[in-house]
């Protein structure tokens, strides 16, 4: 059953970067008479890459801000930041995309880099939040075991904390990951190479089939990177998972 | 040896433990009794450095604890705490292995110590070893969790609430083991409890803790014959101290020249056990033999009557 899933979504996603033209049967329908019916103003694959490397250039430093946020204000010496780290991931959510796409245009120019600061700052809420909750989430009788035995405080992050959260920051992290992948369409708007400029294309043509192509194409990556993290919390979790839930009960 | 010279430690200006002084000698085992609240955990973790002293100090074999690296320190004490606080992430091997491999032992010496202490627990290293702390029973986490705090071979070990987890023929068999293990190490055991009987099953030394002080601290045998005031009286309880003084005797600490007839006792059966026979059975004295059956004389009635009574006022 999940090999189907796998099968059919590998599959789907790869005709559609690689060999859209599959696919007129389709989309016919949705095109206006006598419109092109498949995009062909750039590459799917090409487009698709720089999709793939906006949401990188993206998240990487989420990640690593973020992260490096939840364990500061975990460590006894940075609690005090708390209050200031949240409010900083917060505005980072709260802020609409968009809006900061219209904001940073003028001091960053078009293309890519508006675009990657908003994916960015959009990202960093889910993955410090669920960092946070994983490294509290560790038990005191761990924790105070881990002193006991003489670790350092950096030897207790790297041996005990960050192992035990891991489960957990992966999943702060799919969620930013899978919401910047579909954000990321909207960076067309400021002429950003992505696969936005397919939906957009669509929208200002008049053409419903290149808006399904783009959307669905989205779609496809976006799922398929939500499994590929449900593998990884999956390999993550393994040895701790039923260990964590009995040692809290 | 540990020595506890005026330590303190307050709270927002309340003390948790309030100047206690004291003395534990090598190789023995100190329980520390008292309700939560009492500050005995707090004295616990001021040994290893776990809570900073507010003042006073801890002396372990002369040397200021507060003079040794917190780190280096906790590495050479071993430290076992009642939810066990394995490593859920791994192995019970690897938690065991845990101080050995801080310090930075070769793998294959490590190895050898996980196993040489599995053994020493009565748990096969093949079929425990390998488990995650989550697939083990509570005796069994148990076990590891004292495994983990001897694999460097401490010369101190602190307990706290070491078997309050285990259900209670576990617990026996896990306080059998302790004092099986101690015996065989002659490790220096400073263990909290809540349980006036487990104290004085296990302890060389009792002492009792209230309000963040010792209200006695001395043998079992005075505790319970003499105790210092109404809060140990009520801790030991009213009833059968007669008994409980018995339970605390090695038959072999009365033993006399002589012959007797009948089953035989062993020398280390305590006093109760002795007298209880000879209630069964309706003697007097019993022959006493030691753990290879070889006899070693009698024990009377009268003298097992006469360890119960209670001391003459000073």
């Amino acid at each position: 059953m999940t090999a189907l899933r796998w099968i059919v979504l590998v599959g789907m996603t790869g005709a559609l970067v690689l060999f859209p033209a599959l696919f007129e049967p389709v989309l016919r329908p949705f095109a206006p008479a006598g419109g092109p019916v498949i995009y062909d103003r750039a590459t799917l694959a090409g487009l698709t890459a720089s999709h793939l490397m906006l949401v990188m250039l993206a998240m990487v430093p989420s990640t690593l801000i973020a992260l490096a946020l939840a364990i500061l204000v975990t460590r006894p010496a940075g609690a005090e930041f708390l209050p200031t780290a949240r409010m900083l991931a917060n505005i980072g959510q709260t802020f609409p995309p968009v809006a900061v796409l219209a904001l940073s245009v003028p001091l960053l120019g078009f293309g890519t880099r508006p675009t990657v600061l908003a994916l960015f700052l959009y990202g960093l809420l889910p993955i410090f939040e669920n960092a946070l909750a994983g490294l509290r989430g560790v038990p005191g009788s761990v924790l105070l075991s881990a002193r006991a035995v003489g670790m350092t405080p950096r030897q207790m992050l790297v041996q005990v904390e960050m192992p035990l959260a891991l489960p957990l920051i992966l999943e702060g992290i799919r969620i930013s990951v899978v919401i910047a992948l579909s954000t990321a369409t909207i960076g067309s708007t400021v002429a950003a190479r992505s696969l936005g400029e397919v939906i957009i294309a669509g929208l200002t043509s008049n053409n419903p089939a290149f808006v399904i192509q783009g959307g669905v194409l989205t779609g496809c990556i976006a799922v398929l990177v939500y499994d590929v993290f449900g593998l990884l919390i999956l390999a993550a979790r393994r040895p701790a998972a039923t260990a964590r839930i009995r040692s809290r009960g | 040896m540990i020595e506890i010279e005026a330590l303190t430690k307050t709270y927002g200006g309340r003390p948790v433990v309030d100047g206690v002084t004291a003395r534990f000698a090598r190789g023995t085992l100190t329980a520390i009794v008292g309700s939560s609240g009492s500050g005995k955990t707090t004295l616990l973790r001021m040994i290893n450095r776990l809570v900073e002293p507010s003042a006073g100090r801890v002396l372990i074999d002369g040397k200021d604890v507060a003079r040794i690296p917190e780190v280096s320190l906790r590495q050479g004490i071993g430290y076992v705490i009642q939810g066990y606080g394995l490593f859920p992430h791994w192995t019970a091997a690897r938690n065991i292995g845990v101080v050995p491999t801080l310090l930075g032992w070769p793998r294959s010496r490590i190895k050898a110590r996980t196993q040489e202490l599995l053994h020493m627990l009565q748990l096969d290293p093949a079929e425990i070893g390998p488990r995650y702390p989550h697939q083990l029973s509570g005796g069994q986490a148990q076990r590891i969790g004292v495994a983990r705090a001897l694999a460097a071979r401490p010369e101190v070990l602190l307990m706290d609430e070491p078997f309050g987890a285990l259900d209670p023929l576990i617990r026996r068999q896990a306080q059998r083991d302790l004092t099986r293990i101690r015996r065989q190490l002659g490790t220096t055991v400073v263990l909290v409890t809540h349980d006036m009987n487990e104290a004085l099953y296990l302890g060389d030394a009792i002492a009792v803790m209230r309000d963040g002080r010792f209200e006695q601290f001395g043998p079992p045998e005075d505790i319970v014959r003499a105790p210092a005031t109404p809060f140990v009286a009520d801790l030991v309880g009213e009833t059968g101290r007669a008994l409980r003084l018995l339970a605390l005797k090695p038959v072999g600490t009365l033993l006399r020249a002589g012959q007797a007839q009948g089953d035989p006792v062993d020398a280390a059966a305590s006093l109760s056990d002795a007298l209880a026979e000879m209630i069964w059975t309706g003697r007097d004295r019993l022959p006493v033999v030691d753990g290879r059956g070889q006899g070693l004389g009698i024990v009377t009635r009268d003298d097992i009557l006469a360890a119960g009574r209670q001391a003459p006022p000073a």
